[in-house]
């Protein structure tokens, strides 16, 4: 067994973002132990997307294609991954950590006796991977001893996706052979519950409102906020269950995983799924009435204070400053 | 009110001037001289009808009290308070004057006319049944009877003033429908009066006489049978049931045994409960004084009684079928005893108090909370959010226990270590409330100005007191004996609180499961250092808001009066002391969800903008926090909100921060 | 139907977290335990099935003593049975060793529907109910919201990124984990709790634990990484700081 293997992912002929800071970090494990790193993607068509990947530095693209796999199946993905997996031998293979790998990696992982390591935030020497425990209270470092490779799923955020080494790499084919019989589930169509859609991914600037806001009337005030600045209203995940903010606002592990310029944070406490689905904003700052909110670790300015009372203040004086 | 002048005329008489309404023809009573053999027959018999029909409704009655379940903790000890309540209450209708006064005088004077009349009435049945034994030829028989003439006067006038309240006046609290039946009785009544007074006046062996008697007679036979099939069933046994009550004031008694759940069917309607249900007079006191029913809710605490009554009358003591009206639409009085009522009670226990005939609603309305919440049929939001915090975070507020050791640490408040003398318990809104917290650090402000040492528990859980509230045994209790072995283990001898629910619970509602520490309200705590602690001359005009749970629950009114004197001119709200309308936060609604109708903290909030004081004085912080957004919304130059500790810290002197104030580091 | 649901005991949330002297683990003395918030949605969506359709929800749990506590309280809430995997040594076994003693206590169960929270709130690996499935060869489907009884099997809805949505047919028996807040939590009763001490409780022994394939060298205070400027003063003035801000580092106004 040698090399890094990263999964890539797709659906629908478009990638899932996240792939390629998986890529980065395949390509920087790589390095570090100076092994191969090539990728691999799954799908019925995939020829166009893995000629993207020509350009990185990658020791080889392994196109997978069946028809079983053009819609995602844990049966179909699990089979075929093991079939690559076995032939590739690598020591070690790298998802980004998606709702789609969370499905199926353990399965994959069980197949070789392994056990994924997930959502891990950072690679050290070793390697050691590190994970979050206790909703972010501490840290854990882990480590592969058994003799399967090992399985790896990387947070977002992790790894820069504008990280990706540029090179060249070929494609190899894979033929996987797959059973209609074996797969037992059967995924209907992708929807969304409300009509309208909401792009926060787009949104250059976004004001999200946490359960520090108390009643639904008072989100209110946030929205004022954001209309003067011209930001998207977002939310965190007890907001969007109380049904006090669509879930398409969410931000979070289980919603949007958003970049904006600015993340301006309203009576959020900074909870670990949230966080990951905003770290990566260029400028965060965050208002909350407990100095000790976990917020403020990925903030880059805080207020410690009471938002009823800054955020008025605040709308106040964007809308004074924009004239 | 009928207005009668009386002229009292002196008279004279064999035993001497004495002054008397004016009676000019006869001053003995007309009584028939002889009766026929048939006469006596049919008097018999008459008797014995009347008799039978009165226990043909009253047995059924008797027997549905008697069948009902047996009260687990029920003690005639101490007698001493049931017989002087007895006396009060019953003998010199205390309660029934004192809180609606003409019409209670009125109803006292029927009722001690009754009472006088007694020997009258026994002696005019057994004149018929030739066993006469009192004379209105002999001394006392000629004192006696003119004695009840005066009484039976008396009666006639207030029989009349109550009829005419009744069908005329029409106040709201007797409910929307004319009660025609007590027109009946009014009527009745004061026949007897009439046909009694009547005999005065005409002249013995006349056939006036007879007929008088007779009419009498048919009257008080008439009457006898009605009395089980009326409200007036009060006349039987309400003094029993005010003898009878269960010990303390909105006492919850304990479950008994693993299949009770509370009152989940009649079977589990125990025999105070029926009894108290009979008695009731429909006299409307407890709704007038009843915040729910005076804010547009459902819940009206006679409808409860009167719900169990007709539970009882329809379906029996011993019956399967659920109280709460959600779970049989079908029955006849398929609205009363829901289950949405049930829960609009902030059990304030004005009803209890005002009830003259001694029905405890409290117990019976948390004993239906009890059955829904116990069996899980109650699936309320709020409730179940509630009954969660309490379970995960230990306190109502659903907030992680390390914002509390974050105050404390704050405040550097002394950890109790069993050297100091108090234990300063927190509760949930001193631990983790804004303004709550506020209180407490003025009163430990006051303590510490005082040399009294205390400290606070490393660890506090909530009491428990909205989960008892609501009915729910199970985190009640796991609450209860938590805080009792946290005392015990802590060696805690004494505790101080800011919270009247906190007192009531630990010092009455724990009893369940052991004994706790003594504990006072830091009202009466402060009421007791007042000579030490500064006086104000202010001259600020404070009105005081009496907590439902620290004035009628404990019987504490003067202690927070005294130190609102202290600290400015004490002006007193409308209703006050055991009238003070509740402010809505008991009973566990505090946690729940929006309220139908107008809101309660509103009400009250007018209430006590509206005497024109420059500061609400208040002792609770629930209180506190009700009023909070209350008065600023019904006064647009709302009056300042203070509690009296807060009241009285304002007066001390900075604090040194060393010193023989300081009481120790804040050692974790 | 038979519905098995796999609880996990963990410290509770707000717990202040000390690592122990060896670095390897927390400090467990003066800590208080409680079910894991997942496992408890799991195990209410068990409860409201079982009111659909019938049938009955064991609940499964593998720990020292201490987790007995929780299993009483799944009992109280109305599950019906319950067994428990005596195990001190969790901390040496790795996801696939545990999953494999839940599996071969399943086993003999034969459920139709066995069901876990997603992840836990402790380890929050979240992979624990894909390997059981994987090791019992049944179908899985993951972070559920809605299950639904068909005539021939199953129809969840699984949450995805971005606020999208899937429903997937299932035959069974299947294995799902449930995501939390899909369901609203019912709440202990007293009734409950007096029909849980007439509810079985079975005790087994878990296998002796195999060489993990993973292992977990030590756990530490995580450092902050970034450098937060706090902004003081009254509302105005820190409305007026962060406007600068905006204006001249973010550039948004």
């Amino acid at each position: 067994m040698s090399g890094v293997l990263v999964v890539m992912e797709q659906r629908g002929g478009n990638w899932n973002r996240m792939s390629f800071e998986a890529l980065a970090a395949g390509q920087q494990l790589a390095a570090k132990l100076g092994v191969e790193c090539s990728a691999v993607v799954m799908g019925e068509a995939v020829g166009s997307l893995a000629s993207e990947l020509g350009s990185k530095k990658l020791a080889k693209i392994i196109t997978v294609e069946h028809a079983l796999l053009k819609t995602y199946t844990s049966d179909a993905y699990v089979a075929a991954l093991e079939q690559v997996v076995k032939q590739a031998s690598p020591a070690y293979v790298i998802f980004p950590h998606t709702y789609q790998v969370r499905d199926f990696a353990p399965a994959l992982a069980t197949r070789f006796h392994s056990v994924l390591i997930s959502d891990v935030i950072a690679m050290h020497d070793g390697p050691v991977f590190v994970r979050q425990l206790l909703q972010g209270k501490l840290n854990a470092d882990y480590r592969q001893t058994g003799a399967g490779p090992c399985f790896v799923s990387i947070q977002a955020g992790t790894f820069r996706a504008d990280a990706v080494e540029a090179g060249t790499s070929a494609i190899e084919a894979f033929a996987p052979s797959l059973d209609a019989a074996q797969i037992r589930n059967k995924p209907g169509e992708l929807f969304r519950e409300s009509a309208q859609t909401v792009d926060l991914s787009a949104a250059p600037a976004i004001v999200s409102v946490g359960r520090g806001i108390g009643e639904q009337e008072n989100i209110a005030l946030v929205e004022e906020l954001a209309k003067a600045l011209g930001a998207e209203l977002a939310a965190s995940r007890p907001i969007c269950d109380n049904g006090w903010l669509p879930m398409e606002r969410q931000v979070g592990s289980s919603g949007q995983t958003v970049a904006p310029k600015l993340y301006l944070a309203v009576g959020i406490s900074g909870a670990i799924q949230h966080l990951v689905g905003m770290k990566g904003s260029k400028t965060v700052i965050a208002i909350n009435k407990d100095e000790n909110a976990p917020i403020f670790e990925v903030a880059d300015y805080g207020v410690v204070g009471d938002l009823f009372e800054v955020v008025p203040a605040l709308t106040k004086a964007v809308l004074a400053a924009k004239g | 009110m009928v207005d009668v002048t009386l002229a009292a005329v002196t008279c004279a008489h064999p035993s001497g001037t004495m002054l008397f309404p004016a009676m000019w023809v006869s001053a003995t009573l007309a009584e028939p001289a002889h009766f026929s053999w048939l006469e006596t027959g049919l008097l018999a018999a008459g008797i014995v009808i009347s008799l039978a029909l009165f226990f043909w409704r009253f047995g059924p009655i008797l027997r549905n009290i008697l069948h009902s379940k047996q009260d687990a903790d029920f003690s005639l000890h101490p007698v001493g308070r049931r017989v002087w309540d007895f006396f009060w209450e019953v003998l010199c209708q205390g309660k029934v004057i004192r809180q609606r006064p003409l019409p209670g005088l009125a109803h006292a004077f029927v009722f001690w006319g009754f009472l006088a009349f007694a020997l009258v009435s026994s002696n005019h049945i057994a004149n018929g049944l030739q066993i006469g034994f009192l004379s209105p030829e002999s001394s006392l028989g000629k004192f006696y009877f003119l004695f009840a003439a005066a009484w039976a006067l008396l009666v006639a006038v207030g029989i009349t003033g109550l009829f005419i309240r009744r069908f005329f006046v029409r106040p709201i609290w007797f409910g929307k429908k004319v009660s025609i039946e007590s027109g009946w009785i009014a009527f009745l009544i004061f026949l007897l009066m009439v046909s009694y007074l009547g005999a005065f006046f005409v002249s013995p062996g006349g056939a006036a006489v007879k007929a008088l008697w007779w009419t009498h007679t048919l009257t008080l036979l008439v009457f006898l049978p009605l009395i089980p099939h009326t409200k007036h069933l009060h006349l039987v046994i309400s003094p029993v049931t005010v003898f009878l009550k269960r010990d303390g004031f909105s006492n919850i008694p304990p479950l008994s045994g693993d299949e009770d759940f509370g009152l989940v069917a009649g079977k589990d309607v125990t025999q105070l409960i029926s009894l108290q249900v009979y008695s009731c007079v429909e006299c409307g006191r407890c709704t007038e004084h009843c915040p729910a029913a005076n804010s547009g809710k459902v819940l009206n605490p006679k409808e409860i009684a009167l719900g169990v009554r007709s539970y009882l009358n329809e379906l029996g003591p011993v019956s399967d079928v659920a109280l709460l009206a959600e779970a049989r639409p079908e029955t006849a009085f398929a609205n009363l005893l829901s289950m949405e009522a049930a829960f609009e009670c902030t059990t304030c226990g004005a009803c209890e108090y005002q009830c003259p005939v001694g029905i405890q609603h409290v117990p019976v309305i948390v004993g239906l909370r009890r059955g829904a919440t116990n069996t899980g049929v109650w699936e309320d939001t709020y409730g179940t959010k509630l009954f969660l915090a309490l379970e995960k975070n230990g306190n109502a507020l659903g907030l992680s226990a390390m914002e509390r050791d974050k105050f404390i640490q704050k405040e550097a408040f002394p950890i109790f270590d069993g050297t100091q003398e108090y234990c300063l318990w927190l509760g949930c809104m001193g631990g983790y409330d804004p303004k709550g917290r506020e209180i407490i650090a003025d009163f430990a402000r006051v303590m510490k100005y005082l040399g009294t040492t205390f400290g606070v528990l490393k660890k506090e859980k909530c009491t428990g007191d909205p989960a008892r509230r609501l009915g729910n045994d199970l985190v009640f209790q796991t609450l209860a004996e938590a805080g009792l072995k946290a005392f015990e283990t802590a060696k805690v001898q004494k505790i101080v609180a800011i919270c009247p629910h906190c007192v009531r619970t630990i010092a009455n509602d724990w009893r369940e499961y052991g004994i706790a520490p003594e504990i006072e309200h830091h009202s009466e705590f402060m009421a007791r250092h007042k000579d030490r602690l500064p006086k104000q001359a202010s001259g600020e005009s404070i009105v005081y808001h009496d907590p439902c749970y620290l004035g009628r629950y404990r019987d504490v009114y003067e202690a927070p009066r005294e130190m609102v004197r202290q600290a400015g001119t004490l002006v007193e709200a409308p209703r006050s002391h055991e009238r003070s309308f509740c402010c809505g936060a008991g009973g566990g609604l505090a946690f729940l969800g929006e309220e139908q109708g107008e809101r309660v903290s509103h009400i009250r909030a007018a209430e006590l903008a509206g005497t024109g004081a420059q500061v609400v004085g208040t002792a609770c912080p629930f209180c506190n926090t009700m009023f909070r957004d209350a008065l600023a919304e019904v006064s647009t130059a709302p009056p300042q909100l203070l509690d009296i500790a807060q009241l009285t810290a304002r007066a001390l002197p900075k604090m040194q921060e060393t010193g023989i104030m300081d009481q120790g580091t804040g050692e974790q | 139907m038979k519905i098995l649901v796999a609880i996990k005991q963990v410290p509770e949330r707000d717990a202040q977290v000390h690592v122990a002297a060896d670095g390897k683990w927390i400090d467990e003395s003066d800590l208080n335990y409680t079910i894991n918030e997942p496992d408890a949605y799991a195990l209410e969506e068990a409860l409201q099935l079982k009111e659909k359709t019938g049938g009955e929800v064991v609940v499964v749990c593998a720990g020292p003593e201490r987790v007995t506590s929780t299993l009483r309280e799944a009992l109280a809430k109305g599950a019906d049975r319950a067994i428990h995997i005596e195990a001190d040594d969790l901390g040496s076994r790795d996801t696939l060793g545990v999953a494999q003693i839940l599996a071969d206590a399943m086993k003999s169960e034969s459920p139709d529907l066995i069901l876990t929270g997603l992840q836990s709130d402790d380890l929050g690996l979240g992979q624990t109910g894909v390997v059981m499935a994987e090791l019992l060869g049944i179908p899985h489907a993951t972070i559920i919201m809605h299950v639904e009884a068909t005539g021939s099997g199953l129809k969840v809805k699984r949450e995805l990124e971005d606020g999208w949505f899937q429903h997937v047919e299932m035959p069974l028996p299947a294995l799902l984990t449930i995501q939390s807040g899909g369901n609203k939590l019912r709440y202990a009763t007293l009734m409950g709790i007096k029909k849980a001490k007439t509810k079985e409780t079975k005790t087994v022994q878990a296998a002796a634990a195999t060489a993990p394939a993973i292992a977990l060298d030590r756990v530490y205070l995580p450092e902050k990484q970034k450098k937060t400027e706090m902004l003081t003063g009254t509302p105005d003035q820190v409305a007026a700081k962060i406007v600068e801000k905006l204006k001249f580092e973010v550039r948004v106004i």
